[in-house]
């Protein structure tokens, strides 16, 4: 049963840069405790949408809520209330994961962040990179690392974008269940991805962008009953298509 | 704990693991101790001389003339710190200041730490703060050595007030440098390519310690290099009149120099310095211009930018 607050919520809310519009009028709401996978082409708006919603870009017009926050008037409490782990995140090659988390820990104001770092470490199972410089890891355990970093001070809404992107099977998988057991904690996830596998085994609802508008937004259940013989796939194409044309 | 405080202590922490950061401090501190050495051998060579030449007068029952050393400023053996941190010092500020920006960018950490609770002046006042403690500490290096040289030195007679005059040297000297950080912050920040902002900052250094002087007194770049010559007055003509009137408040390399030599001991007697603006109000002039770019870049600073790729 959703709760009556969206953890997302967008009214309108767009991004131009002079005369190109990068994400067009978005209106989207995804309720709480929803792990919502954003769909879209390369260039179609994803990261420019999470980067509104985290307050890292002012956006053109419109508004949104995130836990309740508005982007505009309340960026502060907003983003002591979110996680977010972008594409690219590299880390500080020269020092530890366990140092890295440290200062993230601080920044975000944690109360005890020796303990809270100890506890996301064994959340993740990473307790192991601890004491390893960022420098010598994988682009797995950077991923896992800089994940840690988004959850450590327990965000309501959680952002991830492209998660997946240049992980191993074995990365993917241990990602997914790590966005299991967040969903169990009851946190918002707002995942950006271009894997349609991921959505379908991981996200509850998916919203589709293309060429920045919102072509298509439902919850998981319902594309199954209504696309189910057709396929998550051919659902992409097909609305992503129909987007492009209009 | 603040942060500001915690984004300094994080920026610090990573300028001391990093190698061309500590190569260059680690350099600075050898030509200080150079310097020091430089001024410590000459004064004890010249006590060496005295003492011969002293024990040969008296025995040939001349006057004894003073022991020169005893004569002149003590804090004049210093004279060469004053270049070393007008070229290495700078330049280390600048490459701290440009770093101070590009290891976040480089780590692709800048998204994390905007999307942190709080504002985003802490992150200008984080860096800036980096700076500031980074530069100091280059200062306090310099100070310490160049304490150890006055120290050491036979003949050599420091008191209070040449002391406090050397605090006021090392502290224009960090008004110096910590200008040029100052500049390679904020260009780092409002240039986003990869070493943009060390580029720039490093051009401004260029011109300011080699054009200018060459505007105002016809001084060529040997000569500005060294710690005499630059002191040089401003040539017979009505061109070097001009420049130097102009020019003469943001010739910082030239106003550094000569208040050096103002308070170490070693100013040509007469010699007045450029413009009519004194050396000690347009570096802290500077100082704070280049603190106020440096912050508004800062807090304007493109946090989307970085990344493996930056």
């Amino acid at each position: 049963m959703p709760h009556a607050t969206p953890a997302v919520s967008t009214r309108g809310l767009s991004k131009s840069h002079g005369e190109t519009v990068v994400l067009h009028p978005l209106s989207l709401d995804v309720p709480q405790g929803e792990v919502f996978g954003f769909l879209g082409h390369n260039g179609a708006g994803k990261t420019t949408t999470i980067r509104l919603l985290t307050t890292l870009l002012a956006p053109t017009s419109g508004s949104a809520c995130v836990a309740g926050h508005d982007v505009t008037a309340e960026p502060l409490k907003l983003r002591a209330a979110i996680g977010y782990l972008p594409e690219n995140v590299r880390l500080y090659d020269q020092f530890t994961a366990r140092e890295n988390l440290l200062f993230f820990a601080r920044l975000s104001g944690v109360a005890d962040p020796v303990d809270a770092v100890r506890e996301t470490l064994e959340f993740l199972d990473i307790t192991a990179l601890a004491d390893r410089r960022v420098g010598t890891f994988s682009k797995g355990m950077r991923q896992r690392v800089g994940l840690a970093q988004a959850i450590l001070h327990d965000p309501e809404v959680l952002f991830l974008d492209e998660p997946t992107s240049g992980l191993d099977p074995m990365g993917v998988r241990q990602l997914r269940a790590v966005i299991e057991k967040l969903h169990g904690r009851g946190m918002t996830i707002f995942m950006n991805t271009h894997l349609l596998s991921e959505v379908a085994r991981s996200c509850t609802s998916i919203g589709v962008l293309a060429h920045g508008r919102l072509v298509f937004n439902d919850s998981m259940q319902a594309v199954a009953d209504r696309y189910d013989e057709v396929g998550l796939e051919e659902l992409y194409a097909g609305v992503a298509a129909a987007g492009v044309a209009a | 704990m603040s942060p500001a405080r915690i984004l300094s202590r994080q920026a610090l922490a990573g300028l001391a693991r990093d190698r061309s950061v500590l190569i260059l401090v680690a350099f600075f501190a050898a030509m200080v101790l150079v310097t020091a050495w430089l001024g410590w051998s000459a004064t004890a060579t010249v006590n060496a001389i005295y003492a011969d030449a002293a024990a040969y007068l008296s025995g040939a029952g001349q006057p004894v003339p003073p022991n020169p050393v005893s004569t002149s400023a003590p804090l004049a053996v210093l004279r060469n710190l004053g270049v070393y941190i007008s070229l290495i010092g700078a330049f280390g500020a600048i490459v701290i200041g440009q770093h101070l920006v590009e290891a976040d960018r480089r780590a692709g950490t800048l998204p994390l730490i905007g999307a942190g609770p709080f504002a985003r002046r802490d992150i200008a006042l984080g860096k800036m703060r980096a700076l500031v403690t980074a530069t100091a500490a280059m200062m306090a290096v310099a100070g310490v050595i160049a304490l150890g040289t006055l120290l050491t030195l036979p003949s050599l007679v420091v008191t209070g007030p040449d002391l406090g005059r050397l605090a006021l040297f090392l502290l224009a000297g960090w008004a110096y440098v910590t200008t040029f950080g100052f500049l390679a912050l904020g260009a780092a920040a409002r240039l986003p390519a990869t070493a943009a902002g060390l580029i720039a900052a490093t051009v401004v250094w260029l011109v300011i310690t080699f054009v200018l002087p060459e505007l105002t007194a016809n001084l060529h770049p040997t000569a500005a290099i060294n710690p005499v010559t630059t002191l040089a007055a401003t040539p017979d003509a009505g061109v070097f009149h001009l420049f130097s009137a102009l020019l003469g408040p943001v010739s910082l390399a030239e106003g550094f120099a000569w208040l050096s030599g103002d308070l170490l001991g070693f100013l040509p007697e007469g010699l007045a310095p450029r413009g009519l603006v004194p050396p000690a109000l347009a570096l802290s002039v500077a100082l704070v211009l280049s603190g106020l770019f440096a912050a508004q870049a800062a807090t304007r600073l493109d946090l989307n930018a970085g990344g493996p790729d930056a």
